[in-house]
């Protein structure tokens, strides 16, 4: 497609443009982290604890978002928080893309029992509730980092190999495919170079909603004490840590909670400006 | 047709049920240590490990060991909980009815909210309303269950006083988690219903009967709506898995006594042998839920049986 039509689309498209501004930003802030911050994430400062936000009062000087309930910097723990979460989720939806994606191809190009199984296998996947074997897996083998990304690339590829496994039903039954087959090309080739390129668009939409929800798994299991584990902060231990604090000190609970929705939010919508985008079609 | 329809779909269902059943079964051989240790717990004596190891057929080939977990099965036997102390068995099916009962709640405060609003966001596309129900539906698709369960906690139990924060009892425990449970379906069935809305009312049958006189409430409520109801008994069907998952955090915040809630605490107490239960009911659960949905779905449309 011609990069200037897409550029004025982008521009066009009100999704496209916050979602990616404020990705940018998030990803931004979460690599600079390290270099911003002011306060150590981890080490607790009793004499401090609870202390409100005071980004209006004394502006960046101040505890921006307050003090938890250890009296730690709110502000340092959401951005070191956002770096780990932003780091499982990017290597989440690479691996599970790469592995669903090629399964998918396969699947859909050859047909037949290889279909079969591949599909019978992300039937199997799909009917235990992703929390619940994420869960089960984590509670089997421990939450470390690797042991998070592998439990949620198992419970994420299936979304990819069933998308790209329709999308490459509809193009392999197309003329320049069958054109490629009379010319002779492998089927690799064909695979690859013909069928591939005609799927990335919906898998690119797909890849930034997954990249939302995986962030919002892996909250979800830091809040059940099965990621990320304290005292090193994620959004979804900061969450469970000072819930019991709701009623006297409610910004240490929203601070994270708030966080993670705009991150979602900024995902879904990197999503739907994607597809208006690049599949002006559909919308 | 239909019921060649409906014997295909059991039998995949039942295909699926042999390979969950095939994971749990692994499940306690991935954990690293003696299976019959990790299953015991660490109050266990030697004997009693020993004992276990018997029973097990831990000195067996895996295949062997498989078919006994099996035959356990369908004796009802899910083995003993290390936590409880009593059959896992009992204590599920204990649990159970509470979160029939939650998601039942869920269904139904998701669905009087979703329906109608994306009907009337359908109908008035583009005016203030439709804004609002699309604001309504992206929000609730981005919301995290934790952080969601959380903020209405705050909203209308802490700073409206009108509901009870956690417990499990009448009616008045039941609504906060539902609604929790259920704000992304209902996200997702007002998108499906409005675009589904949208859809059939440019069919040529609609503008006949409207050109007809029949009242318009009645076109969009008898004729249209029936015709977009299709995806939101699929989606709904299909979410039912989410809703089991979800429950897990929804009903540990709002200790609600079901098996999410028990979930979490078998894991929480090292409970293996329950974990390993929980996954193979949940998972049986959801495949005779979408065997069900699929069967009335075809029942509503039979082209789906050509399939």
């Amino acid at each position: 497609m011609d990069k200037k039509i897409i550029l004025r689309r982008m521009r066009k498209s009100k999704f496209f443009m916050v979602g990616c501004t404020v990705v940018v930003l998030l990803v931004v802030m979460a690599i600079a982290a390290p270099y911003i911050v002011r306060f150590d994430p981890e080490a607790n400062a009793l004499a401090e604890k609870f202390i409100p936000p005071e980004g209006l009062t004394k502006g960046l000087d101040g505890h921006i978002f307050g003090t938890d309930q250890m009296g730690r910097d709110i502000f340092t723990r959401l951005l070191t928080g956002a770096g780990s979460s932003f780091i499982i989720a990017a290597c989440v939806v690479v691996i599970a893309s790469v592995i669903g994606t090629v399964l998918g191809l396969v699947s859909g190009y050859f047909g037949g029992a290889v279909d079969t199984i591949i599909m019978r296998t992300t039937e199997v996947f799909m009917s235990i509730p992703q929390i619940v074997l994420a869960i089960a897996i984590v509670a089997m083998i421990g939450s470390s980092m690797p042991n998070l990304i592998l439990v949620l690339v198992l419970t994420s590829w299936t979304s990819y190999a069933k998308l790209t496994r329709n999308n490459v039903l509809v193009i392999k039954g197309q003329e320049f495919v069958s054109a490629a087959k009379v010319l002779g090309a492998s089927k690799l080739r064909i695979i690859f170079r013909q069928v591939f390129p005609n799927v990335t668009t919906p898998l690119l939409i797909q890849i930034s909603q997954q990249f939302g929800m995986t962030i919002m798994v892996e909250a979800t299991l830091s809040f059940l004490n099965l990621g990320i584990q304290p005292p090193a902060p994620s959004w979804g231990n900061m969450i469970a840590g000072s819930r019991q604090y709701l009623t006297t000190a409610p910004w240490t609970v929203f601070a994270p909670g708030v966080a993670l929705m705009i991150t979602v939010l900024a995902f879904n919508f990197l999503g739907d400006g994607l597809r208006d985008v690049l599949d002006p079609k559909r919308t | 047709m239909f019921w060649k329809f409906v014997l295909r779909r059991i039998g995949q269902t039942v295909i699926v049920l042999i390979c969950v059943s095939i994971i749990a079964f692994l499940l306690i051989h991935i954990a690293p240590g003696d299976p019959a240790r990790i299953v015991l717990g660490d109050s266990a004596t030697d004997e009693m490990v020993e004992a276990y190891r018997e029973k097990l057929g831990l000195d067996q080939p895996l295949y062997v060991q498989y078919f006994k977990y099996i035959g356990g099965i369908f004796k009802g036997d899910l083995g003993t909980s290390t936590s409880y102390q009593q059959p896992v068995a009992k204590i599920i099916f204990s649990r159970f009815p509470n979160t029939i009962l939650l998601t039942l709640a869920t269904v139904l405060i998701s669905l009087v909210i979703s329906i109608p609003l994306g009907i009337i966001a359908g109908v008035h596309q583009g005016k203030a309303i439709d804004f609002f129900a699309m604001l309504f539906a992206i929000l609730g698709q981005s919301m995290s269950t934790v952080w969601l369960g959380v903020l209405n906690i705050y909203i209308f139990a802490v700073k409206l006083k009108l509901l009870p924060t956690i417990g499990t009892g009448g009616l008045e425990y039941l609504i906060l988690p539902a609604i929790t449970l259920g704000y992304p379906i209902s996200a997702q069935v007002t998108r499906l219903g409005r675009s589904g809305m949208i859809d059939v009312l440019r069919e040529d049958y609609i503008t006949a009967t409207l050109a007809k006189g029949i009242p318009s409430s009645k076109v969009y409520t008898k004729y249209a709506f029936k015709n977009a109801l299709i995806p939101i008994i699929t989606i709904v069907g299909m979410q039912l898995g989410v809703f089991l998952g979800g429950a897990v955090v929804v009903e540990t915040i709002f200790s609600w006594s079901g098996i999410g809630q028990l979930t979490n605490q078998a894991v929480g107490n090292r409970d293996y042998a329950m974990v390993q239960s929980l996954l193979l009911v949940i998972a049986a659960a959801m495949a005779i839920i979408n065997l069900l949905v699929d069967i009335i779905n075809a029942k509503i449309d039979p082209r789906i049986t050509l399939q």
